[in-house]
């Protein structure tokens, strides 16, 4: 196989990340290389009605029953030069939920939040790329910042069920160690600090990747994970009715898929699903995507 | 070398793999008393009276009030709350969120209360500084006229009993009890509104708020006042002061009792007249006076007032 040309479709693989609650990392084991980068729109779509609470999953999410989070996100990334890359990610959410209409009525909630969300930024840094002939090891640093860009509210009490984020300036550094041979399979690991500036808990995160990537096709698997070093349980000590602060962990699966369609454009699709959590929904979702790499 | 990639891709892989490793470390810790009604969908009215009533934050939490810092809770179950026409979260609504408040406080006490230390006879004060009592009749136990159904369910913040019947005390005489649901302080839609005006044109305001009597009051709702011939409120207002006070005494029992206390069959009414009970069933009976031909259904028994215990019924008890 061409090396060049499994690049260029490698870089364009991280379409899948779309900004909901818990989302995919959005950094890659790939490299963009100077002046080159992809742009991409996806529509994703997650829906849960079990939460998994402490110490076992509970049919029904409170109040609102089931939740459905809807988002559109522009994802973009570009090579300053060979070794470092810039990634940018905005997402527009719209949460829902299926409280019936006397529950609203009588606590004053409403089913539906939407709005753009938080914007992030990430600088990638690959200083190192050590070549074993038909194999390489690339290690990979990443900073970035999730900040609010709209003046969405901070919801109170059950409302923040269905938030479309929790208002925190998030800062996450990233390392990775990225494995890849000439016959496309790929293996990438990654773990990330992430420092929230309000009472939102930091968090480390870990995604382990496993792919292969031929001339017309790219496909991998995943597993991340995310353990939250503080905050309340729901439901827990000090918790006092406002979810986004409280500690999240989970562990998901999934995959993601992507092809060449015409020219410089792709698709790309992929699903996951929560398989073990602490505060969270067992959501499952879906996503499409329309890729233009340059 | 194709060797030592393979070797260190799999040990890479395994580095990895601990590193994402599902969390499960929490499987074995105690949820609070908030978590147990939300995991139990036999709790899902109890977990939406706690949310609109503003106590999920409460039963999450450790009791301030209490040095072990546990509460006990006695949970009315979902057919609990259905005896009351509250068969979702949704039909809450038709109370007032002040009342909500305090009938879930009504069914919370400091400390822990544990089924060993329940004995007939036994008292309880609850967070709404009213005090519950035991009755054991028969093999069961009962707290006021809620049989309690599960003990002891263990939660991080205290203990849960489940009972199946909502406990209601008002805190206020049996007057100023009628005089709350009349003034939508309790459902938002008034009830007892013909009773109150018959409790006041009757002259009998006085000797029903009297703190130093205690009654067993049968409150005939406005549906079964129409029934009875008074087509407005403004009809008892102008009805014969002596025969309402006539009819209102076949209503009343001297000493208040809940459901669970009554063995007899008949009982004595304050105006020298005779009730006859149905078969104590499902935690209720029937009952019926000498004017009526079918029995007097109980549609929200033992609310616990200041001076007795009010039974609203169905149907107007004439002597």
């Amino acid at each position: 196989m061409n090396k060049k040309h499994l690049l260029l479709i490698l870089a364009v693989t991280t379409f899948g990340y779309v900004n909901t609650a818990h989302s995919q990392s959005p950094i890659s084991g790939f490299m963009q290389g100077k002046g080159k980068g992809n742009v991409s729109l996806s529509f994703s779509s997650e829906k849960y009605d079990d939460v998994y609470f402490i110490p076992e999953k509970v049919e029904g999410v409170p109040v609102f029953n089931e939740t459905t989070v809807n988002s559109t996100s522009i994802y973009a990334t570009y090579g300053i030069s060979d070794q470092v890359d810039v990634v940018m990610v905005l997402p527009y959410i719209t949460a829902k939920g299926k409280a019936t209409e006397e529950v609203l009525t009588n606590l004053g909630l409403e089913n539906e939040r939407s709005g753009f969300q938080d914007v992030s930024v990430f600088v990638k840094y690959s200083p190192f790329n050590f070549d074993f002939g038909s194999s390489s090891l690339r290690l990979i640093g990443a900073l970035g910042i999730k900040t609010p860009l709209s003046d969405y509210k901070v919801e109170e009490g059950f409302q923040s069920i269905i938030a479309i984020g929790n208002r925190s300036t998030t800062i996450s550094t990233t390392g990775m160690a990225m494995f890849k041979m000439d016959n496309g399979v790929f293996a990438s690991g990654q773990v990330a600090g992430n420092y929230a500036s309000n009472d939102v808990p930091n968090s480390v995160t870990t995604e382990l990747k496993v792919g292969y990537a031929a001339k017309s096709f790219y496909g991998d698997v995943y597993v991340a994970n995310q353990k939250s070093t503080g905050g309340v349980d729901i439901f827990g000590e000090g918790f006092a009715g406002y979810f986004p602060i409280t500690k999240v962990n989970y562990t998901k699966i999934g995959i993601d898929l992507y092809t060449p369609i015409y020219q410089d454009f792709g698709i790309s699709a992929g699903a996951s699903t929560l398989v073990a959590g602490r505060n969270i929904g067992q959501a499952t979702g879906f996503y499409g995507g329309l890729v233009y790499k340059y | 070398m194709k060797n030592i990639n393979i070797k260190s891709a799999l040990l890479a892989l395994t580095l990895m793999g601990t590193l994402v490793s599902c969390d499960s470390d929490f499987k074995d810790e105690t949820p609070s008393i908030a978590g147990i009604a939300v995991a139990n969908p036999n709790f899902s009215t109890l977990e939406g009276a706690a949310v609109q009533g503003g106590l999920v934050g409460v039963l999450s939490n450790s009791n301030p009030n209490d040095p072990s810092g546990h509460y006990t809770v006695f949970a009315p179950t979902n057919d609990a709350f259905a005896r009351l026409g509250l068969v979702d979260a949704g039909t809450l609504g038709g109370l007032q969120n002040s009342f909500l408040t305090n009938t879930l406080l009504y069914h919370v006490s400091n400390g822990d209360l544990l089924a060993s230390g329940i004995a007939n006879g036994g008292t309880s004060i609850s967070a709404l500084g009213v005090s519950r009592r035991f009755i054991s009749r028969g093999s069961d136990l009962y707290i006021n006229g809620s049989k309690i159904i599960l003990t002891d369910v263990s939660a991080s913040n205290g203990t849960v009993h489940a009972i199946d019947k909502v406990m209601i005390a008002t805190g206020v005489n049996i007057v100023d009890s009628a005089i709350l649901l009349k003034d939508a302080k309790v459902f938002k839609a008034p009830e007892l509104t013909f009773l109150v005006q018959a409790v006041i044109t009757s002259g009998l305001a006085p000797v029903l708020s009297d703190a130093n009597n205690n009654f067993t009051i049968y409150a005939p709702t406005d549906a079964a006042f129409k029934a009875a011939g008074f087509a407005t409120v403004q009809d008892v207002a102008n009805a014969s002061p002596v025969v309402l006070q006539q009819v209102l005494l076949n209503h009343a029992i001297a000493g208040g009792k809940f459901t669970s206390e009554y063995s007899g069959t008949t009982a004595m009414t304050a105006g020298g007249g005779t009730l006859t009970y149905g078969a104590f069933t499902d935690g209720i009976f029937t009952i019926k006076s000498n004017g009526i031909t079918t029995a007097a259904n109980m549609v929200i028994p033992d609310i616990q007032c200041s001076n007795g215990v009010v039974h609203v019924i169905d149907k107007v008890l004439l002597p």
